[in-house]
């Protein structure tokens, strides 16, 4: 297969896999990880797009989304920290208050 | 055809990685697999020529984002449920999910393969005309940046005061 | 003056709004007493004036009749509804009538209802009635003729409930209400079938096109029957009769207004305006005839025995309107309209009698509690003597003119007269001669029946009240002497007589003095001398004393007949089933619904993120599958 369709294809399991770690995986951290993962999916596949069509501006555009990951990381961990504090608890199961 | 080869090692071990982060017990190995994957795909952007993005990846997301959380992980180090059960309630509905939503992107993908009309200018992604670009054509989305990153760091004091407010 | 048949309309209503608005709490209690009178009697009495002057103007024109286009009140694709007033002969006997006697009875409520809280109120509804009346008779459509006719339905329910924080009262100004309205179904349906076959509702046009004998696209009998059924609950004919008794609670004057005079005639009026179609409806005619027969017999059977003062001049009234039906049944519509003349005299002296007797007894109603009055209250008795002679016929009285050409014509006419109707007709007019006197005996003369503290407060009514008695008297007597049959032939021609019988005139008028002579000779000798031989025939008739007490016991039949099923189904069905079951059962069945649909959601919010996330998977694959589906 040609580059596009390996990059592409790559991207799509990445972000596929991270989905599912989000949906199976019980620790709250690991699910976190599991968001940071399907970012870089994506980020993947912006990347070669823009490589492909050349204009800086897809470049920046993938800088920008550097830059949005890591403010997300800084609010989710925190707040994460308070979770577990409130609950003693890294199960996400502990954690469905909002019920009905 | 050696940058071929080595892009489908790149794929292939950031693949890898994200096996590994699906099927690991322990949080911290769950976070090295992460940063292979992120240094994986790091070595993707380099070998497609875009060095400057590259060298983002390992910068900001490994070195920023997964240091963050790899502290986390250090500081949160409790034994509980979650190490021994990994898997939530919903693995067969989530895994058939997976099949699906996998089928149905690479159905798109593969049904009509677009042609590539191949790789770019490499030179459009060194840093000299990145930065001309960023700073001349795009210098209200780096100041927006600025403010977001701003607006980050308030909200994370924000929640320590709750925190500390609840607590004493 | 330009529009003189517009303005005789609208006084009365410029009066109405006037004491209705300004005069009572709506508009602040701005007008006096003084004020208030003046506008109320004053619009009446103008309307008079102006009536004359019309009445003149006829006259000059040699009868030719005058119109006058007031306004245009719908045009529905060419078709036009025009409210215009038409005067002719017979409008002007009905417009001098209503608006004098009108008038008389509107000086008399000045004395009547002066001590009463709501003076106002009660001349602006007078004068409210008098508008209808007015638009009744000059209407020169059947369309404004309704108008009128819904109007004076109004306005009665208004004056029969006047005091409506009594229930009762309250009640039987309703019943006068729909009773009338139950008429107007038939007459609403007869308009339809007039305007569907003739295209017009103007009165004139409509007798234009039957004079030339029955229009091939209507049949005549039909409408006739229905515009006679209308009739029928404006004039209290069986079977509507019975909302007139139950209509006394109202104030007298208005009683002698609206239930003597005015508004019951309006069914002769009719009728006898649309002469053209019952001349070619013989069937028709034939059943007025006999249901006025019918009437007339069976109330003055009833007030026979009747001891409320009132309600024996309501029957009274009844049975007259009966004739007056006899006469327009036999092709004799003049003379039924002379009739309707003479009784507005002799009926509203009467009631107004009555009431100066119920003043003068500080509101008593019963005659059994009456008696030994002609001394006390002398000008109410002479006046009530004279109308009282007038209603039995005896000459050379009003009364006796009319009723003798009722007789005459229930005989001989061509147009449907027979012996039968004769026959009812005669006994009805000896029923008449007797209860009138016996009322007179009873109330006026013999021992004092009431108590020693009502004794000592009768007392003469004041000079606005006498003066209209004295007025009234004398139109009784002498009324009879205008040949009205005669004036109005021109319009409403006179059946030709039965030839064999031709010779009879003269026997029937001696007949019918000899009825009138019979029925005072009568009550003298059954209720004369203490009423001894009255109570005797009581007690032996007992039975047929309580049927006729009971009057004949209609109004319970209609309650258990009409009342309690209707009653039945809008508790049962309506209420039960209709509001409770469907209405409300589907409104609360949606709402349970709505709650079980929520609650059967709200499953969905179980508060695990996970479930949220693979249902957000879920919802990508769908949207990804439908758009590369239909990509």
């Amino acid at each position: 297969m040609d580059k596009m369709q390996l990059l592409l294809t790559l991207s799509a399991a990445l972000f596929a896999a991270g989905l599912l770690g989000v949906i199976v995986r019980r620790n709250v951290l690991v699910m976190l990880m599991c968001m940071e993962l399907m970012l870089n999916g994506v980020n993947l596949s912006l990347v070669s797009f823009a490589q492909q069509n050349g204009a800086v501006a897809g470049a920046v555009l993938v800088f920008l989304i550097f830059v949005v990951a890591a403010a997300e990381i800084a609010i989710a961990i925190p707040i994460v920290l308070l979770l577990v504090r409130a609950k003693r608890s890294l199960d996400l199961e502990a954690y469905a208050d909002l019920k009905g | 055809m050696i940058e071929s080869a080595l892009l489908y090692l790149f794929a292939a071990s950031a693949l890898a990685g994200a096996v590994l982060m699906l099927v690991v017990r322990h949080p911290m190995r769950v976070a090295l697999a992460l940063i292979a994957t992120m240094l994986s795909l790091a070595g993707v952007y380099a070998v497609l020529g875009v060095h400057v993005i590259a060298v983002f990846q390992v910068l900001i997301y490994v070195g920023a984002v997964m240091v963050f959380m790899v502290y986390v992980i250090m500081l949160l180090e409790m034994r509980d449920r979650s190490l021994a059960r990994r898997y939530s309630a919903l693995l067969v509905p989530g895994i058939a999910g997976f099949a699906l939503l996998v089928g149905t992107l690479g159905l798109g993908l593969w049904r009509d393969a677009a042609d590539a009309p191949g790789a770019g200018d490499s030179a459009a992604y060194g840093v000299q005309s990145f930065s001309i670009a960023f700073l001349n054509d795009y210098w209200l989305h780096f100041e927006l940046v600025s403010v977001l990153l701003v607006a980050a760091v308030v909200a994370a004091i924000a929640v320590l005061k709750v925190e500390s407010a609840s607590r004493g | 003056m330009n529009h003189p048949l517009a303005l005789i309309v609208l006084l009365p209503l410029a009066g109405f709004l006037l004491n209705g608005v300004l005069a009572t709490r709506l508009g602040g209690d701005l007008l006096g007493r003084k004020l208030v009178t003046a506008i109320g009697c004053g619009m009446p009495i103008a309307s008079f004036v102006i009536a004359v002057r019309c009445f003149l103007d006829l006259q000059s024109g040699g009868g030719a009749a005058l119109v006058e286009q007031a306004y245009t009140w719908a045009d529905v694709a060419g078709r036009t509804f025009d409210i215009a007033f038409y005067f002719d002969r017979l409008a002007a006997v009905m417009v001098l009538i209503v608006t004098g006697v009108g008038s008389l009875i509107h000086v008399y409520s000045v004395g009547y209802m002066k001590d009463d809280a709501s003076y106002a109120r009660y001349f602006a509804y007078l004068n409210v009635f008098l508008f209808f009346m007015l638009l009744l008779v000059l209407g020169q459509s059947l369309l404004v003729l309704f108008v009128g006719w819904e109007g004076v339905g109004l306005a009665s329910y208004l004056l029969i409930g006047f005091w409506f924080e009594d229930a009762d009262k309250a009640r039987a100004g309703k019943k006068a209400f729909i009773t009338n309205r139950v008429g107007d179904a038939g007459f609403l349906l007869g308009m339809f079938l007039l305007y569907q076959a003739l295209g017009t509702l103007d009165m004139d046009r409509i007798n234009a096109a039957f004079a030339n004998g029955p229009v091939p696209a209507v049949s005549a009998s039909l409408v006739g029957i229905l515009l006679f059924i209308g009739a029928t609950g404006k004039s209290a004919q069986i079977p509507l009769h019975v909302w007139l008794p139950d209509a006394m609670a109202g104030p007298t004057p208005v009683s002698a207004l609206i239930h003597a005079a005015t508004m019951v005639t309006a069914g002769v009026y009719m009728t006898a305006r649309m002469s053209g179609i019952y001349l070619n409806a013989p069937e028709a005619s034939q059943v007025i005839a006999v249901v006025g027969a019918a009437t007339a017999f069976f109330a003055a059977t009833i007030a026979v025995v009747q001891t409320d003062i009132k309600k024996v001049l309501a029957y009274s009234t009844i049975s007259q309107l009966g004739l007056m039906f006899v006469a327009i049944g036999v092709g004799a519509y003049g003379v039924a309209i002379f009739h309707v003349y003479t009784h507005a005299f002799f009926k509203a002296c009467l009631f107004l009698g009555a009431g100066s007797v119920i003043h003068a007894l500080g509101g008593a109603q019963d005659i059994a509690k009456m008696g030994g009055l002609a001394r006390k209250i002398p000008i109410t008795f002479a006046t009530f003597a004279v109308a009282t002679a007038a209603i039995a016929g005896i000459p050379p009285l009003a009364g006796f003119f009319s009723k003798d050409e009722i007789l005459w014509f229930a005989l001989s006419s061509t147009r449907g007269g027979s012996p039968w109707l004769f026959a009812v007709a005669a006994l009805t007019s000896l029923l008449t001669a007797f209860y009138m006197f016996r009322l007179l005996w009873l109330t006026f003369f013999g021992a004092p029946r009431m108590d020693a503290a009502t004794a000592h407060h009768v007392h003469e009514s004041p000079a606005t009240m006498t003066g209209v008695l004295l007025v009234l008297a004398v139109l009784s007597a002498v009324g009879g002497f205008v040949a009205l049959p005669h004036y109005l032939e021109p319009l409403l021609p006179l059946p030709a007589v039965q030839a064999p019988l031709e010779s009879y005139e003269h026997a029937v008028v001696y007949g019918s003095v000899a009825l009138a002579l019979a029925g005072l000779l009568g009550a003298a000798y059954f209720f004369g001398g203490g009423g001894r031989r009255a109570e005797g025939m009581r007690r032996r008739f007992a039975g047929l004393h309580r049927l006729l007490s009971g009057k004949y016991f209609v109004d319970e039949a209609y309650e258990g007949f009409l009342g309690r099923p209707l009653h039945w189904v809008s508790d049962r069905v309506f209420l039960g089933l209709g509001d409770r079951i469907l209405l409300d059962g589907s409104l609360n069945g949606l709402a349970a619904l709505a709650r079980r649909t929520a609650g059967a959601l709200s499953r969905a919010q179980t508060g695990n993120l996970q479930l949220y996330a693979l249902l957000l998977l879920a919802g990508v694959v769908a949207s990804l599958a439908w758009s590369w589906r239909h990509g």
